[in-house]
């Protein structure tokens, strides 16, 4: 379908594209310029897309005025621990949910999409009472237990594994495989796709979660980058040059994420060798 | 080990057995669901049947958090809003979403690139974006507006400083911010459609355009439902982005449903109007959830 | 399906009230604990530590760790000293200090006291919330403490606002109240005479007629009204004959009609520029494009750092904040930051020695120093703080009070009426709506929530 466009056809699509690349990522360009000023040109107007003088150090001053690194490394840990168990847990859950049959199971799906539609902030209080009672306040293992479960990953994946072909599964039931066998050897393979979903927005999620940390953390050794973000937002002065540099680096683990991530679309479902 | 249990399951009964598979896939995922989701949830939303302060204990109320809540105007009005915010927020973000899909989905240069670049939004923090956005909407000097006026429009909107259009920005935000991700579902679902299929319909003289129509849209059905399923929930939940960006203002011009719930909570410290909130919240959604569900089997044949 | 939604309502029910049992678990041992610290037993003593902080007290050897919840501890380096110098005074006490973000401080707190005993001190960033809070019984009553200790009450400011009901709930610590910064350079170029410290609001608006001058990024405004509903409403107020509670509004009519004729005449910034672009009064003032600002005493510790790391070079002064009509010169709007101690506590006593340290003198002096305003004040406390380097002359006479108003009531519809007020201001500053539409509107949504109708 691609090789027959006509070359004026590919040059307007390229003309479109890069017009909504452009509009797209100004907000970024602004971040970026706005990373290098000082806090009183932030906001100056009219905008200076290019600083004067780039303030380069706000780069390094990040990291020396609030405990960056320690920051950064519990980020890293709780977004790979939490993503890591809730796909496995999630996919498992969702095959149970799209292939086996047995009682209960549509009211018991009906019970994580209804918790989907609550807004958390409805249900933090009586989530961290039960937290509380348990010790597991301004612990790691409390907040990876409280991201972990969430319904989304479960619906992502039911709504993948629904549309898998019964007689591909039925044949492998005939020759003999279990049903966790067809999970590990036939379903996961085939859903690399969704996976990759589903883990790009698992961890983006919970790097970025700002709210959850912030209720449950309390020492300085256990915090996040996002709340290392907002110590340069102070009640009544915000050092707006050093929230850019540390929003913008943020970034960057998570467009690396999701480059690798983004490959799995290329190789996904269609090398496989399963249509439609 | 394989044989016993299949000598079991012809003793057991086959039904017994399923079940017993059933439940052990969901186990692990459901256990901790239970505990620190579901039950939560369950005990916020019997909170609108009571007053409680949040530490003393509660007291019985009946249905007066209903009644206070309804005859609160800031509330009623947020329900419009809400739905309005909805409606347009999952119009255009299912639009563009699968526009940028159909796109990126061909063999070209800088593929990587682009999507890279579309999904960036997503990534985003929305502390930063938030007071990007603000900067970009303001009315004299902000960049949309000069953009606005260097095509000839005089009078540009005030946007977040007007109660008529903070509400439309806000959908622009939020479109900008989903449509890298939903982009990713469609791209997904875009790489299960047999090329097979297109073969067969050009050499039936069906080109571009009509392709679409009869192929790619039909086929990519169960991802749209999952995707306007998921949008419809998340803008009426949202919150972050207008709780950063306007915090509900220009006077109660962009205060949705989340915003009162969290203000009844947090400012009004009142749990139990916040949650006859969410509960009114939880019934819009899921009604529409249930219709959506309902669409899905009818329309989807898996 | 009908069967299908029976079950799952009566799986719900089972869910909601394994959590109802847990939770009411909870809360029914709170109560008890609340009643008995109600009764007046206050001697909680050191020794009996339950499990809960057991392993701290192990680890420590005799020393008990007391949980202290501060905002922006990076922009308030003497917490960290004072917290230091009580450590080394107090050796069996270690002070956790846990560092919250300002913007989600209020509910953090909340939160934690809602928990039980996660706090120990309790530092109230918004006076008006401690009202709801000592009425859910969260807060020791001080008395007792006070008494036993001979403590001395006569030096503060605003120390009887914290009497709840015969209950002294806190100690004042902090004290901030409305200033008039000024640019002496824009008032010599324009040749108009510093503010004096007695001024009305009358005659500010027509010293920052005279001020402005310019078009475009090089203009100058006479003067600056920040976005809070604060820096209109407090003007209102000052006289101490209304309160923000109203409900009838009418009162702060001539103060928004002044601020939307010297925003037409373009002698401050558009509302709406500053609200969607950011802009908070820091930035204008010290890029030296507004002659005067109206701000709380926080800001001259700011410029202070900022003068001293070159980003500014605004030659700036202070003088007493206008006042209506037929009022006393220095009489002013501003608010007290108070500290109490949790009720639920398991270290009371550790937590009175830290609050009456951090708000008797001792603290008072690490306050003073940074160039933040103590509610304890003797006669060398408003020297200390003109003497700083880098504070301008004439900061001690500026910086005196006849009386300060509180921004906002100690009262338990406080900060939601607050809450309507920003929401109802908005509309005013942007020109939605016009004032007394609004006005009536702000009473009506008054009445609703302090259930006055």
């Amino acid at each position: 379908m691609v090789e027959k466009r006509s070359p004026v056809k590919r040059t307007i699509m390229y003309i479109l594209l890069v017009i909504l690349t452009i509009i797209t990522l100004v907000p970024l360009v602004w971040m970026l310029s706005a990373s290098l000023k000082l806090d009183s040109e932030v906001f100056s107007v009219p905008i200076q897309w290019i600083p004067k003088n780039p303030k380069w150090d706000n780069y390094s001053k990040i990291w020396t005025k609030i405990p960056l690194a320690t920051f950064t490394l519990n980020t890293v840990k709780l977004t790979v621990i939490i993503t890591i168990i809730q796909v496995l847990t999630s996919s498992f859950a969702a095959y149970g949910f799209a292939k086996c049959k047995f009682k209960g199971r549509d009211i018991l799906f009906l019970c994580y999409v209804a918790t989907m539609a609550i807004p958390w902030q409805v249900y933090m209080l009586p989530q961290y009472s039960m937290m509380n009672e348990m010790h597991l306040v301004d612990t790691h293992t409390g907040y990876v237990l409280m991201q972990a479960f969430s319904a989304f990953g479960v619906f992502l994946m039911r709504q993948f594994f629904i549309s898998l072909p019964n007689e591909l599964l039925e044949a492998a039931r005939i020759d003999g495989l279990s049903e966790y066998g067809i999970f590990a050897k036939i379903a996961l393979p085939l859903s690399k796709a969704s996976i990759s979903t589903l883990v790009i927005f698992t961890f983006v999620t919970i790097w970025n979660d700002y709210m959850g940390p912030m209720i449950y953390f309390n020492t300085e050794t256990k915090k996040t980058l996002q709340l290392g973000v907002r110590m340069f937002i102070g009640q009544y002065s915000t050092e707006y040059g050093l929230v850019f540099a540390a929003s913008v680096l943020s970034l960057i683990p998570v467009l690396i994420i999701f480059l690798l991530g983004q490959k799995q679309f290329v190789q996904g479902i269609a090398s496989s060798g399963i249509k439609g | 080990m394989k044989d016993n249990s299949k000598k079991k399951a012809k003793g057991l009964s086959l039904n017994v057995r399923n079940n017993l598979i059933g439940y052990s896939f969901i186990l692990p995922n459901f256990i901790g669901f239970f505990i620190f989701i579901f039950v939560p949830v369950m005990f916020s939303l019997f909170l609108s049947f009571s007053h409680w302060d949040g530490f003393n204990p509660m007291e019985f109320a009946g249905l007066d958090n209903f009644k206070d809540i309804f005859s609160d105007k800031v509330f009623t009005s947020s329900i419009w809003k809400t739905i309005y915010f909805s409606v347009f927020t999952v119009l255009f973000s299912m639009i563009a979403s699968l526009a940028l899909a159909v796109l990126l989905n061909q063999k070209m240069k800088l593929r990587g690139f682009f999507r890279c670049a579309l999904f960036f939004p997503y990534v985003a923090s929305t502390v930063a974006v938030s007071v990007v956005f603000n900067a970009m909407f303001q009315k004299d000097y902000g960049p949309i507006n000069e953009f606005l006026r260097f095509i000839g429009i005089a009078n540009p909107p005030g946007w977040t400083a007007s109660t008529d259009w903070v509400i439309p920005a806000l959908i622009i935000v939020n479109v900008w911010r989903n449509m890298g991700y939903f982009m990713i579902i469609y791209l997904a679902a875009l790489q299960g459609i047999d090329e097979s299929l297109y073969e067969a319909a050009k050499m039936d003289g069906a080109s571009g355009w009509r392709l679409f129509a009869k192929i790619t849209w039909p086929l990519l059905t169960p991802s749209t439902f999952f995707v306007v399923m998921m949008l419809t929930i998340n803008s009426f939940k949202v919150f972050d982005l207008v709780y950063l960006m306007t915090g509900g203002g220009p006077g109660t011009a962009s205060t949705m449903i989340s915003q009162y719930i969290y203000n009844q909570a947090f400012v009004s410290w009142n749990y139990g109007r916040s949650s006859a909130a969410a509960m009114i919240l939880f019934l819009i959604v899921g009604a529409l959830t249930v219709i959506q569900f309902r669409a899905e089997k009818k329309f989807v044949n898996y | 399906m009908k069967k299908k939604f029976a079950k799952a309502a009566a799986l719900g029910l089972v869910a909601a009230m394994t959590a109802t049992t847990l939770l009411a678990g909870c809360s029914s041992s709170s109560s008890s604990e609340s009643t008995t610290a109600a009764s007046g037993d206050t001697t909680t003593a050191a020794g009996d530590t339950t499990e809960a902080e057991k392993e701290e007290t192990e680890a420590s050897g005799e020393q008990v760790t007391i949980n202290f919840p501060v905002w922006d501890l990076a922009t308030t380096p003497y917490t960290s000293e004072m917290v230091a110098a009580f450590e080394e005074a107090n050796p069996n006490i270690k002070v956790n200090i846990i560092d919250v973000a300002a913007s989600e401080y209020t509910n953090k707190l909340s939160i934690m006291l809602n928990g039980g005993a996660d706090c120990d001190v309790v530092f109230i960033k918004d006076g008006d919330t401690i009202a709801s809070i000592a009425e859910k019984g969260q807060l020791e009553d001080l008395t007792p403490y006070i008494e036993r200790d001979g403590f001395d009450t006569s030096k503060y400011k605003s120390f009887n606002d914290y009497n709840l009901d015969g209950k002294q709930v806190a100690i004042p610590f902090k004290t901030s109240h409305y200033v008039l910064y000024y640019n002496k350079d824009i008032f010599d170029a324009a040749g108009v005479e510093y503010p004096s410290n007695d001024m009305t609001w009358t005659e500010w608006e027509e010293m920052c007629t005279k001020l402005t001058s310019g078009e475009g990024s090089s203009k100058i405004y006479g003067g600056f009204l920040h976005t809070w509903q604060a820096c209109v409403q407090n003007w209102a107020v000052q006289d101490g004959e209304n309160t923000i509670l109203g409900p009838d509004y009418t009162f702060m009519k001539p103060y928004y009609e002044m601020a939307l004729r010297m925003q037409d005449a373009g002698t401050i910034m558009d509302y709406a520029t500053l609200k969607t672009g950011n802009i908070a009064y820091a930035s204008p003032f010290q890029q030296g494009t507004v002659a005067t600002l109206p701000m709380g005493t926080w800001f001259m510790s700011q410029m202070i750092a900022k003068k001293a790391a070159g980003e500014t070079d605004v030659n700036w002064g202070i003088a007493t904040i206008p006042h209506p009509e037929g009022l006393e010169a220095g009489s002013t709007v501003g608010s007290t930051t108070p500290m109490g101690i949790n009720a639920k506590s398991e270290h009371k006593d550790e937590a009175w020695e830290f609050v009456k340290f951090a708000c008797g003198p001792e603290g008072a002096k690490f306050m003073a120093e940074a160039g933040e305003i103590p509610s304890y004040q003797d006669e060398t406390t408003l020297e200390t703080i003109a003497a700083i380097e880098g504070m301008p002359e004439g900061t001690a006479e500026a910086l005196k009070t006849v009386s300060i108003v509180p921004d906002r009531p100690i009262n338990t519809y406080s900060a939601e009426v607050n809450k309507m007020l920003e929401e109802e201001h908005s509309l005013i500053m942007i020109k939605d709506s016009s004032i007394d539409d609004v006005l009536a509107e702000m009473s009506e949504r008054s009445k609703q929530i302090q259930g006055l109708e």
